[in-house]
């Protein structure tokens, strides 16, 4: 029993990781429509420099944020620069473009950071064990779901409550009436880029534990990050939420009693759930 | 909707029809060039050559058919292997083993597509990946038959028609290579301007229309999915048998990105768009590995972007976008 | 043009034998993994090369020793085999070194054999390869060299129950096969061996499977890097307060400590080249490499076998000038020992493979570095794959 509510709890603490990280997409690529394969590349820069900052001394939850601050930042300047000429071009362009910037952002960050892997130190009250009843569990873990859910409750209000949300969902849904009635859609989507890799540069600092940053992050958890979108169902926050808690779950679950087929469980979870629910688990209503 | 369909494929031939005969026979004659030329560097031409053969393969199905796929790399993978163990335990002639794997790659498309065709989109692309994933995974534990991490080792092959060497020079793999893919550019020809090709290029653009006009949409799809399969397989056979070694990489999700990026840098739809994207990428690679090669990703990277920024159909239409760079005129459409 | 490609060697033959081969240039070609995830491996080898250079100049009796580069992008052997063909086709090199990785050392053995060049693996540790070319020779270890030791130390020890915990690939089964072989016959019992996928990101359910069967030590092995330090922190958050221990080979090293930190300490394992050994080759190479690369840097075991490689090839062309037969070259370099970072290089003739004395190391906090100590060894070890394997 007590190894079950363990191998639970790193389940969630493993998905929440992924959901972290993979909003930021839901937001690119399920809102925007930008079929972007650089996200990863985006946690990735949050990640070296929060590592970078917390060697120098700062403390972990000011580098965390100025981080995500600076990864929201250079995604800005991407969208500005190179993204928005595509939107309207197809799929494959925006694909082979983000491809191409994931290249320049694993070249760039090895030739500054050379080629080892980036260890972010946690705080003592992190890195130590928390007892919780039954046994002692790492207190990062608990961090982890804590954090999750707290960013899950957050996003809710913000894109289903809030004005910001609404125009958001209009721009999304319709962009030419949203400009006829006067929302800023550019600056609204600029806006929101910057927060979904904001948030993915976030989830590389905090993940970084179970995600190790290396020159291949980008491009090694990127079909990760891709499936939780696509099996949540494009743009759908609690689609995202759902299916990264049901991956992490599954997959440490299954790795906990059949350790030795394991290597199989991910990729055949993602060949039937999108068999058996092809547009996800949660099927966006609007913005088919 | 994909890429802006800037030419159909019947146009663009019909065009360069216009062009003649010369305009077809150029890379061939280059091919020839090379093989002359290029003393020591027949290995990676002949790479290069497998590399267009795949790429030409990912067009067929993503290009005409916009059959969005990320999973080539198991059909090259699945051929390359079905090649090389055909060596090994059961003939090692070239020619039978290499038409082998690519009736079982073939084989091993149809099977696939038809569990996986009636998605599309990122769907498709995930349940694609997630098909190379798990033959990946599959060859990695199943050492004893592939010899997982340390690749296929002992694949001694025949000499090709019973006379043709395997040499340490590459000159024997090399012509090999470029007659079988000769052979599939004919063939692909052939299937682009058919009836065939055309309701490709419908269904790719509206399927909704094209099944009301009542075109089996489904086994159009299915049927060029195992003619793409076979293909990528081929080529996988062909990279067995020209180096005698099957590693794990053939199945790895970079395989399938590679081929993509060579596609869009030459140009989809235009047949020489493989030829063109694929040259282009390995020559750049090599070189730019050579001059540092720290750093190679950062050209590859960058080469891309400005590709997709600045050339819209791929270097195929990089004479028509300096045109309208430099004269302000727009690009001529036929 | 093409007489002159058919054979460099003959050529080479008749200008020494008219005696102009006073001042040549020997040319030697180095694959390695210069960009990509594994880009380390290229930057230890070339800087084992540079630190070479640096204590014995870049010549030998006039004859210029030239390193020519060529990046492997990682374990893609189809891209090695080209590149060998390039370096011995195209730049004519006398000798081919490098190969971080196993699969890409065995696809080039069909075309350094038929070539005859000689070649010197600087890291790939699969037992077989020096038996698929007699151009192949070995400076660095073989897995079976490092994994049996380690069993055996185990089952002297008071570890009386473990689990092999692996990454599932070819090295990582090597290295539990001898594991368990050599922990068997001293008295060990296994009580579940556990591969896990290569793409695992997450250890702790593997972890916690382990915890509920309480063995008294887990043996590990990982592909390095990223993975083997997650693998380590696993262990040091959920076995070590158990009282589980931590067993591993080479892979427990300086440089990939440095992401770990203390969670690595209590650590054993077995390994070839420890860090802190205190040979005055391996110190006057660390301070060196301190001048040369910046505090930083760490030396591994990538760096050594490259500097005993280098010193191989120094010690031919001074002897037989710089160009020789390949098969004199094979026969010196098969029968050469000299003193190593490591202690000592010693090369079997039979199998021109490695023999290695084999440290028994435990990581601990010294001079302010999470480092490797050692404070047991198995001297002379051979390969036990290829005496589990006999050459028909």
């Amino acid at each position: 029993m007590s190894s079950f509510i363990t191998v639970l709890l790193d389940g969630l603490a493993y998905g929440m990781v992924l959901f972290i990280i993979s909003v930021g997409l839901t937001v690119t690529m399920g809102l925007m429509r930008i079929t972007n394969v650089a996200h990863g590349g985006f946690a990735m820069v949050g990640g070296y420099l929060a590592a970078m900052m917390i060697r120098a001394g700062v403390p972990f939850f000011p580098a965390a944020i100025l981080a995500s601050v600076a990864a929201g930042l250079v995604g800005g300047a991407v969208e500005m620069t190179v993204l928005r000429p595509l939107y309207r071009k197809g799929e494959l362009a925006q694909v082979l473009l983000t491809f191409g910037l994931t290249f320049v952002f694993i070249a760039g960050l090895t030739l500054l950071f050379g080629t080892n892997s980036q260890a972010v130190p946690l705080p003592d009250y992190l890195s130590g064990s928390v007892h919780i009843g039954f046994r002692d569990y790492p207190a990062y873990r608990l961090f982890l779901i804590a954090t999750g859910l707290v960013l899950a409750v957050f996003l809710w209000l913000v894109v289903d409550r809030s004005l910001y949300g609404a125009k958001l969902r209009a721009a999304v849904d319709n962009p030419r009436i949203a400009r006829a009635v006067g929302i800023n859609v550019n600056r609204l989507f600029t806006g929101t880029f910057i927060a979904g890799c904001g948030l993915a540069g976030f989830g590389g600092v905090v993940g970084a534990e179970l995600l190790m940053l290396e020159p291949f992050y980008a491009l090694k958890y990127l079909v990760v990050f891709l499936v939780v979108v696509v099996v949540g169902g494009l743009g759908n926050f609690k689609g995202s939420f759902v299916a990264a808690l049901a991956i992490g779950i599954i997959d440490t679950a299954g790795k906990f009693f059949f350790p030795n087929i394991s290597a199989y469980f991910f990729f055949s979870l993602v060949f039937v759930l999108l068999l058996w629910r092809p547009n996800g688990l949660m099927p966006a209503k609007s913005a088919a | 909707m994909t890429t802006l369909p800037t030419r159909s494929g019947l146009a663009e031939l019909s065009a360069q029809g216009r062009l003649g005969l010369a305009w077809h026979a150029l890379p061939w004659v280059l091919a020839f060039v090379v093989f002359y030329m290029a003393e020591g560097y027949l290995s990676l031409w002949t790479n290069a050559l497998i590399m267009i053969l795949l790429t030409l393969s990912l067009d067929l199905a993503l290009g005409y058919a916009g059959i969005v796929t990320l999973g080539q790399a198991a059909f090259f993978g699945f051929g390359a292997y079905a090649a090389g163990l055909f060596a090994i335990h059961v003939h090692n002639d070239p020619l039978i083993g290499l038409v082998t794997a690519t009736a079982l790659s073939g084989l091993f498309g149809f099977v696939t597509g038809i569990l996986i065709l009636h998605t599309q989109g990122v769907t498709l692309l995930m349940l694609t990946l997630a098909v190379a994933g798990l033959l990946a995974e599959w060859a990695n534990r199943a050492y004893e038959i592939t010899g997982g991490d340390d690749g296929l080792q002992g694949v001694r092959m025949g000499p090709v028609l019973g006379l043709f060497r395997f040499d340490l020079y590459g000159k024997t793999a090399y012509l090999y290579s470029l007659a079988v893919l000769f052979v599939w550019f004919v063939v692909v020809w052939r299937i682009i301007v058919s009836p065939f090709g055309r309701s490709l290029d419908g269904i790719r653009q509206n399927p909704a229309r094209m099944r009301a006009i009542g075109t089996p949409v489904w086994w159009r799809l299915v049927a060029i999915y195992t003619i793409s399969a076979a293909m990528a397989g081929t080529a996988g056979a062909l990279s067995a048998q020209t180096t005698r070694f099957v590693g794990l990489t053939t199945l790895s999700v970079l395989v399938s990105g590679t081929a993509l990026v060579m596609l869009m840098l030459g140009g989809t739809r235009r047949i020489y768009g493989a030829f063109l994207g694929a040259t282009v990428y390995v020559i750049v690679q090599d070189y730019a590995a050579k001059v540092n090669p720290f750093y190679w990703m950062f050209f590859i990277g960058a080469l891309l972007m400005a590709t997709v920024l600045f050339l819209e159909g791929g270097l195929m239409d990089l004479g028509a976008t300096v045109r309208k760079y430099w004269r302000r005129a727009p690009v001529k459409k036929p | 043009m093409r007489k002159q490609l058919v054979g460099f060697c003959a050529v080479g033959a008749l200008l020494a034998a008219t005696g102009i081969a006073s001042a040549e240039t020997v040319k030697v070609g180095v694959i390695s993994t210069f960009s990509g995830g594994f880009a380390r491996w290229g930057e230890q080898m070339k800087r084992g090369i540079e630190i070479y250079q640096k204590h014995h100049g870049d010549s030998v009796k006039g004859n210029k020793i030239e390193i020519v580069y060529r990046d492997d992008t990682g374990p893609v052997p189809d891209k090695a085999r080209q590149l060998a063909e390039e370096l011995i086709l195209r730049e004519k090199v006398q000798f081919i070194a490098g190969f971080p990785w196993s699969p890409n050392a065995l696809a080039v053995a069909d075309v350094v054999t038929e070539a005859k060049v000689p070649t010197i693996i600087w890291n790939a540790a699969t037992g077989v390869i020096t038996r698929r070319s007699p151009y192949f020779v070995r400076t660095s270890f073989t897995l079976p060299q490092v994994a049996y030791p380690m069993g055996v130390w185990a089952g002297k020890n008071g570890v009386k129950t473990a689990i092999t915990a692996i990454t599932e690939f070819a090295p990582g089964v090597d290295a539990e096969t001898f594991f368990i072989k050599a922990f068997k016959e001293n008295g060990g019992q296994v009580l579940e061996s556990i591969r896990m996928p290569l793409s695992t990101t997450d250890f702790s359910p593997f972890f916690e499977r382990i915890l509920n069967a309480k063995p008294d030590a887990l043996f590990m092995f990982g592909p390095g890097g990223p993975s083997s330090q997650g693998i380590i922190a696993t262990w040091a958050s959920r076995l070590r307060p158990a009282g589980i221990k931590l067993l591993a080979t080479n892979e427990i090293q300086e440089i990939d400590l440095v992401g770990v930190g203390k969670n690595g300490i209590g650590a054993i394992s077995t390994g070839h080249y420890t860090e802190t050994n205190d040979n005055e080759l391996n110190k006057r190479m660390w301070a060196d490499m301190k001048a040369m690369y910046g505090e930083k840097a760490i030396a591994d075991i990538a760096m050594v076998a490259t500097y005993d490689g280098m010193e191989m090839i120094y010690r031919v062309v001074e002897k037989l000038g710089p160009r020789a037969k390949p098969e004199d070259i094979m026969q010196m370099m098969s029968n050469m020992s000299f003193p190593s970072p490591r202690g000592r290089l010693v090369i079997d003739p039979k199998e021109r493979d490695v023999v290695n004395d084999v440290d028994i190391r435990k990581v601990d906090e010294s001079g302010g570095r999470v480092t490797n100590v050692a404070f047991d060894k198995v001297p002379s070890v051979k390969d036990p794959w290829k005496e589990a394997n006999p050459a028909k």
